[in-house]
């Protein structure tokens, strides 16, 4: 398959040569195409070209962190494009539940999440590798409801003692949220077609659908929400990379032609 | 290519408006306690108590009326013309010693009344720090029960009024005593 590509490409750029190749090999049928490809590099400019797909990714993080962390489920897909040599579209699906313990209140928050958008790629690749350092964009939307396991009522004058937690059970479903957030993530090929990568992102809330008489603390795929806007996020993936197409590098082309 | 970068990086510090909101400010209103305001009876004008000392029911030590004092005894008395003091938040009803001239070389000067209050109340959320208040609403048809203590030496409260039923907030008076 691969050196199938490389003839075709080279095909194109050198296409005399190729055509006075093809009649000389034409009469031996049973030699193998590599022969042939080895012919046409010896006389022709050697061609880099970059492979387009799809990648299909885990994150690592939420998905083992289940494991230690009694308090948390959740898994996040990841997934991307590649639209233009630089540009990937690029989105990830999540589903989390987490149960918050902070001072006064514990909660357990459930829901799914989308985030869509694009990464830029700022890394010149070398040859034939495929890393990326990317920075992006992503819209988030995120479904999800909360439960008050237990509060504590804040009282400046513990005259009469601190109480204990109130236990509650009350829930809160049917709410909602979306933000807009930027991140800045790594992806480096290991072997084959697999990634490893990792990303940080900060968000910014646009719209946050708040239950009656509570808040919401903790908002899937936003993470731990603050008294502004503001979120940070973190993951850490592994992911399979599908080519589709290839296409040639254009710069060496021109050359070519002069 | 280059805009969309500086765009993007000009996004991201724009959303440094982080806060810290694991500390309760103080200043949020949380549990309200029920303030008290003494007025003349003959003027209706305020009027100072004299070494009064507030303790709750079953409670050994009064309520810290003055953090600062230097003398221990003296974190325990109030001489001013207003008091707040904590509601359970936990039952329908406070009950409250306060005993006038507390400690007062002259014994006949001692003088103690009992109030209960009568409540219901509701818990309401505040935010992460915070956690949750309790706000109370006075009893409609009894919101408080006055009473002589053990010794009968008679009120020193002449009269109480309710002037807020509801306590959500520490910055208004909700019980009138005149005296």
């Amino acid at each position: 398959m691969l050196s199938l590509f490389t003839v075709q490409a080279q095909e194109t750029t050198a296409n005399k040569t190729t055509i006075t190749n093809k009649t000389e090999t034409k009469p031996v049928k049973p030699t193998p195409k590599k022969v042939v490809t080895q012919e046409v590099k010896q006389d022709s400019i050697p061609v880099k070209t970059d492979r387009y797909g799809v990648r299909f990714g885990v994150d690592l993080y939420k998905l083992t962190r289940g494991f230690y962390d009694s308090d948390y489920k959740g898994i996040e897909f990841t997934g991307d494009y590649r639209l233009t040599k630089k540009y990937y579209l690029a989105a990830e699906l999540g589903i989390e539940n987490k149960t918050t313990d902070d001072d006064r209140l514990n909660t357990t928050t459930k829901g799914t999440y989308l985030k869509a958008g694009f990464d830029y790629n700022l890394y010149e690749n070398w040859l034939d590798m495929e890393n990326i350092i990317s920075i992006g964009l992503r819209y988030g939307f995120s479904t999800f409801s909360q439960e008050l396991n237990s509060y504590k009522i804040y009282n400046s004058d513990p005259y009469w003692g601190e109480l204990p937690p109130e236990v509650s059970g009350e829930k809160f479903s049917g709410l909602s949220a979306s933000w807009i957030e930027v991140n800045a993530g790594v992806k480096a090929k290991v072997f084959n077609n697999v990634f490893v990568g990792f990303s940080v992102q900060l968000k910014t809330l646009v719209s946050n659908k708040k239950p009656n008489n509570f808040d919401n603390l903790y908002i899937p795929g936003f993470n731990r929400t603050y008294d502004g806007n503001f979120g940070i996020g973190f993951n850490y993936t592994v992911s399979y990379f599908i080519p589709i197409y290839k296409k040639k590098i254009v710069i060496p082309e021109t050359e070519a032609k002069k | 290519m280059k805009k969309i970068l500086f765009i993007i990086i000009v996004i991201a510090f724009t959303f440094s408006g982080c806060e810290k909101d694991d500390i309760c400010d103080p200043n949020t209103p949380t549990t309200p306690r029920l303030v008290i305001s003494f007025f003349d009876r003959t003027n209706s004008t305020p009027k100072n108590v004299t070494n009064l000392k507030v303790i709750g029911e079953k409670m050994t030590e009064g309520i810290i009326f003055n953090e600062n004092a230097l003398v221990e005894s003296d974190k325990y008395i109030t001489n001013g013309n207003k008091i707040s003091i904590p509601l359970k938040t936990n039952a329908e009803s406070t009950t409250y010693r306060f005993i006038l001239n507390y400690n007062d070389p002259n014994p006949a000067l001692v003088n103690e009344d009992v109030i209960k209050f009568n409540y219901t109340h509701l818990n309401t959320f505040v935010s992460r720090a915070c956690g949750y208040k309790t706000t109370f609403t006075l009893d409609r048809n009894s919101p408080f029960i006055l009473t002589d203590s053990d010794n009968l030496e008679g009120f020193w409260m002449q009269a109480v009024y309710v002037q807020e039923p509801n306590i959500e907030f520490e910055n208004e008076t909700h019980i009138k005593v005149y005296l």
